[in-house]
């Protein structure tokens, strides 16, 4: 059938099917997921030989460790004996994983260790012992501490595949680190709907839904009474989707190469500029970020310090499946398991030499935007649902995506559009397309 | 050994008063239950030690709470329309460190709740901390550790506290 699937996106529509049928899925697992680079972790969370996480890669489980050698390994968890699971751990240290149905034993870079009973198998069962090391990720790479792994033997390295605009999303996420590093810290947060991937990575370069659909949000931020404190970080997030139409369209989409994204930022805006008219507490969020910035001035200097601060986006959408947010130092990704069921997990990262209440800031923000329970996303997961229930209804086989296909412009490698402009998602369905039609 | 046994059931009818008010969506009422500087937290994970530290389902102040129940009101969320119902069945209450001024209630609840053809069910234990006023109580803070807080595939989506 996949010949023929990149026809299922025309200029400014898009089929239901890409959102509904479960073999246009199957496709995609082979064509893009298992194609692309996919992200898995960062190398803080493997400071040690020895030590493991262990994450997915779609459907897949993965085991991600630090052998001996200092090097970082990927491989498939799953015992190559009877395919059970070989770590039920989210993380740890070991000196191997030993499967707990018959003790295969393998080291951290993968390999097979022991066999009990090995007097059992053939005279040369150790010369096959390397075919039966866990199945190796087929390629592993690193962009600043940022560990990416892909089942496909060739393709583009990393770097080119990330391209110049989303290398420089994670050069700013390190660099707003005042010595540098980023620590993975603060737990996961887990946001399932029922419905297809692609609805919440076309949401999240979507400008228009904000006021519409965070209304009753932004609606009940504006009533609370703050009895002259200062609001609380939760509240800006909160507050912050309530953007007007215009200053939305104010924002920049820049639309790149594979699919990838990025919009400008609007927590400046809501937070920083409206920062003026709200009430300063000597503790608050304000005075923090305040603080903050003269650190990264003292290891910086103001002119490089500006500039990294200065940085303004928010998320930088690296396709299918992936959201990096230098600023507020989150990372989130997709996990698609079946055509309409979706796995969205959230990491925050500590910042090296920021003050430790920034952390603190980042996990309660956190909290209230990704958490299952959030006032905010979870009115877009809901909409998923809802969505995904009613695609099927009737005849009508195309969803529209033509606001602003007019309007775009070219600048520096990018296709551009005002914030509510579709452009970024036209570009993720062409990007679609292109994985389709094996180009 | 009756005035123990008075008092806690007094502690408990306190308990099902707020499960009622919650059961009856009579929101204000419930959070009026609260100090101005009541903590409501459900934690992310088993034994969960900070809020700060690590991410939680719930972590919000009486303010957060406010905005949290007012949002419904106007029937613009699709995550409440239509509005779900809910019934909170209390089990298993005991008291810790009562000093007649503040004390400890914790209890095994288990919390239903039912919206668009799907019914959950969640087991949890909920801990409050009440200061005692004259004819009842006031809460100071409230967790609630559901039984499944970090099941990896889990739908935890809960629009209003639980």
């Amino acid at each position: 059938m996949s010949e023929r699937l990149h026809n299922l996106v025309e200029r400014g529509r898009v089929s239901r099917r890409l959102y509904t049928d479960p073999a246009v899925f199957e496709e995609e697992q082979k064509r893009i997921f298992g194609r692309v680079w996919l992200w898995l972790g960062h190398e803080s969370q493997l400071k040690q030989p020895g030590d493991f996480f262990t994450t997915r890669m779609g459907r897949h489980r993965v085991i991600v460790a630090r052998h001996d050698d200092g090097e970082i390994y990927a491989f498939h968890n799953r015992c190559t004996h009877r395919g059970a699971e070989v770590c039920p751990k989210r993380s740890g240290n070991t000196e191997h994983f030993e499967c707990p149905y018959h003790a295969w034993t393998y080291r951290t870079d993968g390999s097979l260790k022991t066999v009990p009973l090995r007097k059992g198998y053939e005279d040369d069962f150790d010369g096959r012992a390397k075919s039966l090391a866990l199945e190796p990720i087929a390629r592993l790479s690193a962009y600043q501490g940022f560990i990416f792994g892909s089942h496909a033997a060739d393709g583009d390295d990393l770097e080119t595949y990330l391209g110049p605009d989303v290398r420089a999303a994670f050069d700013n996420f390190v660099d707003r680190s005042p010595d540098g590093t980023v620590d993975m810290a603060g737990g996961t947060t887990i946001q399932r709907y029922r419905g297809n991937w692609k609805l919440q990575i076309e949401n999240s370069i979507d400008l228009l839904h904000p006021l519409i659909l965070h209304h009753s949000a932004v609606d009940a931020a504006d009533r609370v009474d703050h009895g002259g404190k200062e609001p609380s970080i939760e509240w800006d997030t909160v507050k912050a989707n309530g953007l007007s139409f215009s200053e939305w369209d104010q924002l920049q989409v820049a639309a790149l190469p594979r699919g990838h994204c990025w919009m400008g930022g609007f927590l400046t805006k809501s937070i920083d500029e409206d920062a003026g008219k709200a009430a300063i507490d000597e503790d608050g969020w304000r005075a923090l970020q305040a603080q903050y910035h003269d650190i990264m001035v003292e290891h910086y200097g103001a002119d490089r310090a500006a500039e990294i601060l200065g940085f303004n986006r928010h998320n930088t959408i690296v396709y299918p499946n992936l959201f990096v947010n230098s600023r507020l130092a989150q990372i989130r990704i997709l996990h698609p398991t079946a055509a309409d069921n979706t796995e969205q997990h959230g990491y925050i990262f500590r910042r090296g030499g920021a003050p430790k209440r920034m952390f603190e800031a980042s996990v309660r923000m956190v909290t209230a935007t990704n958490s299952p329970s959030s006032t905010v996303t979870a009115d877009d997961h809901e909409v998923f649902e809802r969505i995904q229930e009613a695609l099927t209804n009737g005849s009508g086989e195309w969803l529209d995506w033509s606001r602003g296909i007019d309007q775009e412009s070219s600048i520096d490698g990018a296709t551009s559009g005002v914030g509510t402009n579709e452009v970024a998602m036209r570009n993720q369905h062409k990007a679609w397309a292109d994985y389709m039609a094996g180009s | 050994m009756s005035s123990k046994i008075d008092r806690w059931h007094e502690i408990q009818q306190f308990l099902f008063h707020e499960a009622q008010l919650l059961d009856e969506r009579r929101w204000g009422d419930w959070l009026d239950l609260f100090l101005e500087t009541a903590e409501y937290w459900v934690p992310y994970e088993w034994g969960q030690q900070s809020a700060t530290d690590h991410v939680s389902l719930f972590y919000e102040d009486v303010t957060l709470l406010r905005l949290r129940i007012d949002r419904l009101k106007n029937e613009l969320s699709p995550l409440e329309w239509p509005p779900s119902r809910t019934n909170h069945h209390i089990s298993n209450v005991t008291v810790e460190d009562d000093t007649g001024d503040t004390l400890t209630a914790k209890a095994y609840v288990i919390f239903v709740d039912y919206r668009r053809d799907e019914q959950r069910w969640f087991s949890t234990r909920v801990t409050w901390k009440l200061q005692a006023g004259a004819d009842s109580f006031r809460i100071a803070a409230k967790r609630v550790d559901l039984l499944n807080c970090d099941q990896e595939s889990g739908h935890l989506r809960f629009a209003m506290p639980i």
